[in-house]
């Protein structure tokens, strides 16, 4: 287990989220890329109704943040860069698959996680509405030729560079915002890979941590 | 001037992009970023933004976009990942010690993915869902949060000059993103001075003018 108690690596995360966020909450990318390497990191959790202080730490109100020995880091994408930065089984020193890995982990961030977004802003909270009905063949075919071109630049590879890298912990977990959806599951290739990613014994734990401290914190019912 | 054929870095541009993204393609970021540390640079110019990309120009961008970069044999994509290998060139742009690095390349992935991304889907509502049927409802679903990722910005800059102790590659791409908000800064008069400070720095300026240039060259007429 990497979670302890007395690691200098802290994450924070929230004590409980309703059910639909549980297992997508984005300290599960920070923990994950901690068991991949081994990495113990303690665990600061907040309730919903976060402080006003902590917008100063997180501007947005969000997790995770980290702090490393007083290195305070927020968003995932830059923590999971600091991650790997410490172990090369996240990102091989050679220069060109360093500059490789950082760019496709930037790509899952910038280029295939906004159309998420907005495919979860048509889906989730905006059900049923007239104007998503109306909106979402458009954007899924868009996201669709995007993840098209993903799919070929993956080819018959199982990871993104050949070999996995944090990079992989980006996009599987960008990818399966998605993954019961058909965007994702009439394009096998993909499929596979995200599956591939969450057959992984690091995942499965850090899966595990999240949802542990959901469990301990579920609201009792009415 | 940065700009310079024979410069061994290399970067990708549209040879045309229309009047309303002209200055929003992040190209400019690169330039940016490389005019802020006077490391010379050449444009290859690529087809049109809406032109089909050849596979070649795929194998380098899976997506087909700009831009590409390349030095001494190495090539990367996306501009946050560029600009993580130019501010490691020069502590002005990416500070050197551990947790000054973390703060920097914290606010650019904010900028990448907590702000752009609300912007950017206005933006695609208004040009692409004009005149459609579903545009006012999108629209009017997709302001608050962009409302209130502004706002939480706003409020974290606060009466700084920069997001941290000096400029860096997270202030670059957040008022390059910024850019992209239009009326919805107005309610933040300390974000308008915030992106007034980074686009008059001189850097910024020789960016933008080259970007123009190349991205208004028209196709050449058959003779």
């Amino acid at each position: 287990m990497a979670v302890n108690d007395n690691a200098s690596f802290e994450i924070t995360a929230f004590k409980w989220v309703p059910d639909f966020a549980q297992g997508f909450v984005r300290d599960l990318r920070p923990r994950w890329a901690c068991e991949e390497i081994g990495l113990d990191y303690s665990q600061r959790l907040l309730g919903l109704e976060r402080p006003d202080s902590y917008f100063a730490e997180q501007p947005w109100g969000q997790v995770p943040v980290i702090n490393d020995g007083g290195v305070r880091m927020f968003e995932s994408g830059a923590i999971l860069l600091h991650i790997a930065e410490k172990d090369e089984r996240l990102m091989r020193r050679d220069p060109q698959s360093r500059a490789s890995t950082i760019s496709w982990l930037f790509a899952a961030y910038n280029s295939i996680e906004p159309l998420f977004f907005e495919l979860g802003n048509i889906d989730l909270f905006s059900k049923g509405e007239q104007w998503a009905e109306l909106r979402r063949p458009g954007l899924v075919e868009f996201l669709g030729q995007r993840l098209d071109r993903l799919a070929t630049a993956l080819g018959d590879r199982q990871w993104l560079l050949g070999e996995f890298s944090v990079a992989d912990i980006a996009m599987v977990t960008v990818l399966r915002e998605g993954k019961e959806d058909d965007v994702i599951r009439s394009r096998p290739s993909l499929a596979a890979y995200v599956d591939r990613g969450e057959a992984r014994p690091a995942f499965g734990r850090a899966l595990a941590a999240q949802l542990a401290v959901f469990k301990e914190h579920e609201p009792v019912a009415a | 001037m940065p700009v310079d054929p024979d410069a061994k870095i290399e970067i990708t541009a549209y040879k045309s992009v229309p009047p309303f993204a002209q200055g929003h393609i992040k190209d400019v970021r690169i330039r940016w970023a490389l005019e802020e540390i006077g490391q010379p640079y050449r444009a290859r110019l690529i087809g049109g933004i809406f032109e089909e990309k050849p596979q070649e120009y795929l194998a380098e961008q899976p997506f087909g976009q700009v831009p590409v970069y390349k030095e001494d044999g190495l090539t990367l994509f996306e501009s946050g990942s560029i600009l993580i290998n130019i501010g490691e060139k020069d502590e002005r742009l990416l500070p050197r010690d551990n947790a000054g690095r973390g703060r920097a390349i914290s606010w650019m992935i904010a900028a990448l993915n907590s702000v752009e991304p609300p912007l950017q889907t206005l933006i695609v509502i208004d040009v692409f869902g004009d005149g459609k049927d579903w545009h006012d409802g999108a629209k009017a679903a997709a302001l608050p949060f962009a409302r209130k990722q502004l706002a939480n910005l706003s409020r974290a800059l606060g009466d700084r000059e920069w997001l941290e102790d000096s400029f860096t590659i997270g202030d670059l791409v957040m008022i390059h993103v910024l850019r992209e908000a239009d009326e919805l800064i107005e309610p933040h008069p300390n974000l308008i001075a915030y992106v007034e400070r980074g686009t008059s720095r001189p850097a910024f300026q020789r960016a933008m003018t080259a970007h123009l240039e190349d991205c208004a060259v028209q196709e050449l007429q058959p003779a």
